[in-house]
């Protein structure tokens, strides 16, 4: 199957090297810490922070950093056919395990000792990269909900098909069985925390393909350094309203 | 959970007995409701309905399936609901399982008629394609992203968006087939139909707090509940369908009671939904 054109076009219309269109949102799940939906093209995840609070098992508590759990749920609705499986498939568990170990790396867990810390990540729709989708969308709901960070964790995946290295997979290239390598960084201080690839590569390919991965993750950086900033400015506002309120208030 | 000090739990029945709860709402008032239709581009239809700081999105999502032999001439409606931990970190696992199921029975008793099908919502018969042989299956799916009360409400409503948001693709059937094999179909892409939803009943929920019975309770109004009464009622004003949940007895007169009063709530809340639920289509036609 050809899935770049020869005028360079994807399935989707997009260039090799292109993203799909990002959107994000903070402070969506009310009852929650912190809480962020994060959208790339059609996929859309919800992840909702709780923490840092009580450990609830006791037996799990460390008396010298926080303990990260997180939980990756997919909804029936999600992808393309109905699914129909129990929670806590194979699948499910290791995409959690991957999201709380990229996030453990960058959480100051030694800051909140004896506390616990949850990361629930809920997938609304499945097209492609949702591994990604959902680490964005936890980092942007753990500064939500004010975690002490290192650094924010971004994530994108690239591919390789018909000989082109391509940025930010969707469903159906995703499903192509060509290499699919998943990178997450720590953008400011320049470093991979995630790194994951299926599928064979020559190893100069990979570099290329890598290479690209990381840009997109910069990308992706760029775009949630927007949006805190955009949630800043909108705050500075609101605060403003009410100094000028208050003030109005006093004169008369 | 709802952790409330004694003094809080005070608060909330004393509001309530004099009409006036912790969030200015009197007893009768639903929390301001917000309808976002087609949210879903992949199912057939789908909506989100949010109550205050409860946010609800269904699903509807059709197949071709076979009748059921004891009903050749319906096709069938399942409802599932799933309780996300985004909602409640107790959902985590198969924490919130319980719920689900809960909630998912309710709403086929309160949506979905008897068994025989009869008395349902959604017509049934218009889900036939050939009869005995091929008719539409209607997945509906829950799901619940953020919990603060009400939430059988809130999905009751989220179903009904979700259905007048559908559109079933019209289905020719291929040339008359020997009369024991499966005919073949033609999915068309194009042309869709769309259901009729203003015989779905809506759902209002009654919760007794104290002597004063409440609609739309929040979470910490739920936890000082006796007793809740769902009641769905569709436009002529029909019952369609009741669930009494918690543990203490209720007095007959009392339920007959809160019948009349869900009569009248849920006409209101009827129009609001039907509204919004136009507002909402109008939006989704522009973008």
């Amino acid at each position: 199957m050809e899935f770049v054109s020869p005028e360079g076009l994807r399935l989707d219309g997009r260039r090799p090297t292109e993203m799909r269109q990002l959107r994000a949102e903070i402070g969506n799940v009310a009852k929650a810490d912190g809480s962020a939906v994060f959208e790339m093209g059609n996929t859309k995840v919800i992840a909702a922070v709780y923490g840092p609070r009580e450990v609830q098992n006791k037996s799990q508590q460390m008396s010298d950093q926080a303990l990260v759990r997180c939980e990756y749920s997919m909804a029936n609705f999600s992808t393309g056919d109905r699914m129909r499986k129990p929670k806590g498939d194979r699948r499910s568990t290791e995409i959690s395990l991957v999201i709380r170990q990229t996030m453990e790396a960058c959480i100051l867990t030694h800051l909140m000792p004896r506390s616990q810390i949850d990361i629930f990540v809920q997938v609304l729709q499945a097209d492609g990269g949702t591994r990604s989708a959902c680490i964005n969308a936890a980092t942007l709901a753990l500064q939500d909900a004010g975690i002490p960070m290192r650094d924010i964790v971004t994530s994108c995946s690239a591919g390789y098909l018909n000989s082109t290295p391509l940025l930010d997979l969707n469903y159906v290239e995703d499903s192509a069985g060509g290499p699919d390598v998943t990178v997450g960084i720590l953008p400011t201080l320049d470093k991979v925390t995630l790194l994951q690839m299926d599928a064979k590569l020559p190893t100069n390919t990979f570099e290329d393909v890598m290479q690209l991965a990381i840009e997109g993750c910069k990308a992706v950086a760029n775009y949630i350094r927007e949006v805190r900033k955009f949630l800043l400015i909108a705050v500075d506002i609101v605060g403003l309203c009410l100094v000028i309120k208050f003030r109005i208030t006093f004169v008369f | 959970m709802v952790g409330l000090s004694e003094g809080e739990q005070e608060f909330i029945k004393g509001g309530i007995a004099q009409d006036l709860r912790s969030d200015g709402r009197k007893r009768y008032t639903y929390r301001p409701i917000y309808v976002e239709t087609g949210v879903i581009p992949q199912a057939n239809g789908s909506a989100r309905v949010r109550m205050g700081s409860t946010d609800v999105i269904a699903s509807v999502k059709a197949e071709l399936g076979r009748p059921s032999a004891m009903q050749p001439d319906k096709g069938k409606v399942a409802i599932f609901v799933d309780c996300s931990p985004t909602a409640e970190p107790t959902f985590e696992g198969r924490g919130g399982e319980e719920l689900s199921a809960e909630l998912s029975s309710a709403l086929q008793h309160c949506l979905l008629g008897g068994k025989s099908g009869a008395g349902a919502g959604i017509d049934l018969s218009s889900l036939v394609v050939v009869e005995g042989k091929v008719c539409w299956d209607l997945y509906i799916d829950g799901l619940v992203i953020s919990s603060d009360g009400n939430l059988l409400d809130a999905l009751g409503a989220a179903i009904k968006a979700a259905l007048s948001n559908t559109g079933i693709p019209s289905v020719h059937v291929a040339a008359e087939a020997a009369s024991d094999e499966q005919p073949e179909v033609d999915i068309s892409d194009e042309e869709f139909l769309q259901f009729d939803t203003s015989g779905v009943p809506v759902i209002t929920t009654l919760t007794k707090v104290g002597k004063h019975y409440i609609v739309d309770a929040t979470l910490e109004e739920e936890s000082q509940m006796s007793s809740a009464v769902s009641i769905s009622i569709n436009r002529q004003g029909h019952i369609c369908g009741m669930i009494k949940r918690g543990g203490v007895g209720l007095d007959p007169s009392v339920i007959l009671d809160m019948i009349s009063v869900a009569n009248f709530v849920s006409r209101q809340l009827m129009d609001k939904l039907d509204s919004e639920i136009a507002a909402a289509d109008a939006d989704e036609d522009e973008s």
